[in-house]
């Protein structure tokens, strides 16, 4: 159980907004995507999301934190990039504290 | 670090955003806040000195300077998290965090601070994190 305060002025989702617009109504691809933290910043505003890394047990947490709201659009897979056997083109790519 | 950067170049649609978010190289502070007052207690080291995210800027330079990648905007914002205690950091350094150092003088520090009798206290750790927008180039 972390207990700590991560980024409680959202500076994170200010950059996000800033230098991406929140990948608003895109298709997006997020490589390393931990726990889901980052993608439950952004994924309310794209139109659907893929969010990949290959940690099972934060995968299962990141789907596990999904909002409901969110379980439409937004789909976790454990694997890496380098297996990733996707066959959509995304519209853009967040590599989040993963490259 | 290029592979998985030219993997993902051939999963964007033309003209695709890439949006990579890391780290800077520079070894984070970590501070203690009293009041209003911040007291600097050393910096986080790494056990590989943080080269991961040098390397990680030389692979986004590679795939431009290849040309499948442009580089649009470049930018810097602060990430910062709090804690009650140095125990309480290290937990969440443990957990989320493998590489991260804590030398025993700093911890040292941080505990000394923290035992100040001004009730309104915190550890803060303060990250800067670099945020790169690239555009997929074509092949042709």
């Amino acid at each position: 159980m972390i207990k700590v305060r991560i980024d409680p002025e959202n500076s994170e989702a200010s950059a996000l907004a800033q230098y991406a617009n929140n990948f608003a109504g895109k298709r997006v691809l997020e490589v390393g995507c931990g726990d889901g933290r980052v993608t439950r910043l952004y994924s309310p505003h794209a139109a659907f999301v893929h969010a990949i890394d290959p940690d099972e047990e934060d995968i299962a947490s990141a789907q596990k934190e999904l909002p409901p709201h969110l379980q439409d659009k937004v789909h976790f897979e454990a694997t890496g990039i380098e297996d990733y056997a996707g066959e959509n083109r995304f519209d853009a790519v967040l590599m989040s504290w993963s490259l | 670090m290029v592979h998985a950067l030219e993997i993902i170049h051939g999963l964007l649609a033309p003209d695709g955003l890439l949006l990579d978010i890391h780290p800077s190289p520079d070894p984070p502070p970590i501070e203690v806040r009293l009041g209003d007052q911040y007291h600097l207690a050393g910096w986080l080291k790494e056990a590989d000195d943080y080269v991961e995210y040098i390397q990680a800027d030389q692979a986004l330079e590679e795939v431009v300077r290849r040309r499948l990648f442009s580089l649009e905007e470049r930018g810097m914002f602060p990430f910062n998290t709090y804690a009650d205690s140095m125990d309480e950091l290290c937990a969440y350094l443990a957990e989320t965090w493998q590489d991260a150092v804590v030398d025993d003088q700093v911890a040292g520090r941080v505990d000394d601070l923290m035992r100040s009798p001004e009730k309104d206290k915190e550890v803060v750790l303060r990250e800067l994190v670099q945020i790169s927008c690239l555009r997929a180039l074509g092949l042709g």
